[in-house]
């Protein structure tokens, strides 16, 4: 499995745009100096401006979508280039092959989320609009830690989809459309969707956020559970059905 | 047979209502070259995916090492080096990259592997050119240097020259041809050109439409199918009929209204040209000629060509 994940990182040989890709932990960071500095005169509290920077847009919208992407690349270039039927006589575990992807999915959001944290202290410090307090940076980079854990098991369910297909168009439709709909659904109900289940997780200890229904983190870990073993089942059946 | 490195039973394959295989019986030998020679579509990489339990069965079965491949994967591929249809690498990658990464998922132990790879087919070791601006030629070159990187017993190459020029083509075969001789490698390899496979295999299956219509060594189908003799007469109607009732000539065939070709060799041309003539059926020429494989091959398919 160790080098199954090693070669995965292998392949990311010369692929700009999964560096690229990382220049968006920066977009919600880079819009809180200029919502807070236009804001005028109001004491802004750390707690208040990583929520704007690393708490909302960014696990709801921008790192989903990120994902999304990674997923659909790195699914694209084998099945496109029919390699799979070569890995499968090397021999490559089906199952194997999946989670070593996955892995390179988990390794890069948390990745992403250090940035987004590391971005926000920044930009919250440097131009002065919050004071620097060392329990407002470690719960920033905690939260950052669960989200770059978490929500690469939400995506389960896109990498199945991007595993099953030779193209990359239905992967990166479904990608938006299950990003949006997982932030929609937050308001309707928070358990049926593995993005809206995360969003519970993450949003259960941080003061100020009022959510529509109880937080319940046993239906929320349940939500992504199911979600994530369909999809694994998914996937298994798909790169299989060559057969 | 125990040294039987391939061997498949009445093995088929449907797609949907069409058959690609019918109960296709293989049988490739320890430390020979088998050529499957087939027109394009005739079901020559569908046999070789079943072969590598690539595509599942829809009756009979596919025997590798004197196992079955369904459940057997994981011991016999270690032991197999291939390359099916067209070898697909990653494109953002160079060859070496490309041959390092599958050294590493098979666990490779030989440090040179990957060097020693290239030298066989002729590519540079640690190129900067990327897999996506390799001619075809490269690309199947570092695809047959994939399938013996590992040093595998057997090798089953799904037309391997395809995109290679002349003399690509000829150094190919000539390690190839090495590879048996020297390693004491068994090569399953499959080919629409016929000369290839003429210069290359110890034994030829046929295949078309998905049948085997034939499986024998090489030497066995010159002996065999070599020679023939060209008859030509002014009514070749009659004279089979003559060939038929007083020489007991059955293995024949008439080619148009003036030309037949007597299988049986051994026939007496002196008293055949006498008795023709005597009929009124002028001999305009007889004489011994060669069959060449593609003769044999349009014979035993009835009559098509190799495309």
């Amino acid at each position: 499995m160790l080098s199954l994940i090693q070669t995965e990182f292998l392949k990311l040989r010369r692929r700009k745009f999964i560096g690229v890709m990382l220049l968006a932990a920066l977009l919600m960071p880079l819009v809180g100096i200029f919502y807070f500095s236009t804001s005028g005169g109001s004491e802004i509290s750390p707690m208040q401006f990583y929520k704007w920077t690393a708490f909302s847009y960014t696990p709801w919208i921008i790192l989903p979508l990120v994902l999304g992407m990674l997923c659909t690349m790195l699914m694209y270039d084998e099945n496109q280039n029919d390699m799979l039927k070569q890995l499968w006589i090397v021999p490559v575990n089906r199952m194997g092959y999946f989670f070593s992807k996955f892995a390179v999915v988990m390794l890069y959001s948390i990745c992403f989320m250090s940035i987004t944290a590391i971005s926000s202290i920044l930009s919250g410090i440097v131009p002065r609009i919050i004071a620097f307090t060392s329990d407002s940076v470690s719960f920033l980079f905690i939260k950052c830690l669960e989200i770059g854990i978490l929500t690469p098991f939400a995506m389960i369910p896109v990498l199945a989809v991007a595993a099953s297909q030779k193209g990359y168009i239905l992967p990166v439709c479904v990608t938006i459309v299950y990003t949006f709909l997982g932030f929609i659904l937050l308001m309707v109900n928070m358990y049926i969707h593995p993005l809206s289940s995360t969003t519970v997780i993450i949003m259960r200890n941080i003061d100020g956020v009022v959510m529509n229904e109880p937080i319940h983190i046993g239906k929320a870990f349940l939500c992504i559970g199911i979600w994530g073993a369909v999809s694994t089942v998914w996937a298994r059946v798909a790169l299989s059905k060559g057969k | 047979m125990d040294n039987l490195m391939i061997e498949t039973r009445q093995l088929t394959k449907v797609y949907g209502e069409q058959t690609a295989v019918n109960k296709v019986n293989l049988h490739v030998q320890k430390g020979r070259i088998y050529g499957l020679l087939g027109r394009n579509g005739a079901g020559k990489t569908t046999i070789m995916k079943m072969i590598l339990g690539l595509t599942s069965v829809t009756s009979g079965e596919a025997f590798v090492f004197g196992q079955n491949i369904k459940g057997n994967e994981k011991r016999i591929y270690p032991r197999v080096g291939a390359i099916i249809e067209t070898p697909g690498f990653y494109p953002n990658l160079t060859g070496t990259e490309n041959l390092e990464i599958f050294a590493k998922l098979r666990g490779t132990s030989k440090p040179n592997a990957v060097k020693e790879a290239l030298e066989v087919v002729g590519l540079p070791y640690k190129d900067k050119k990327i897999f996506s601006k390799y001619s075809l030629g490269m690309k199947q070159r570092l695809g047959i240097a994939n399938a013996i990187l590992h040093d595998p017993e057997l090798l089953i190459l799904d037309e391997p020259t395809n995109g290679l020029d002349p003399i690509g083509i000829a150094e190919v075969r000539k390690f190839i041809r090495d590879l048996c001789v020297e390693r004491g490698k068994t090569i399953l390899i499959s080919s629409h050109i016929l000369s290839e496979i003429a210069l290359l295999a110890d034994d030829i299956g046929i295949i078309h439409n998905g049948i085997l219509l034939e499986e024998n060594s090489l030497a066995e189908l010159q002996k065999k199918n070599g020679k023939y003799i060209l008859l030509q007469v002014s009514d070749t109607a009659k004279a089979a009929l003559i060939l038929e009732r007083r020489f007991h000539v059955k293995e024949y065939s008439v080619q148009d209204d003036h030309t037949l070709q007597l299988y049986d060799t051994s026939v007496n041309m002196a008293e055949i040209n006498r008795t023709l003539m005597m009929e009124n059926i002028s001999v305009i020429s007889s004489q011994l000629c060669n069959d060449t494989l593609e003769d044999y091959f349009k014979k035993v398919t009835g009559g098509e060509g190799i495309a």
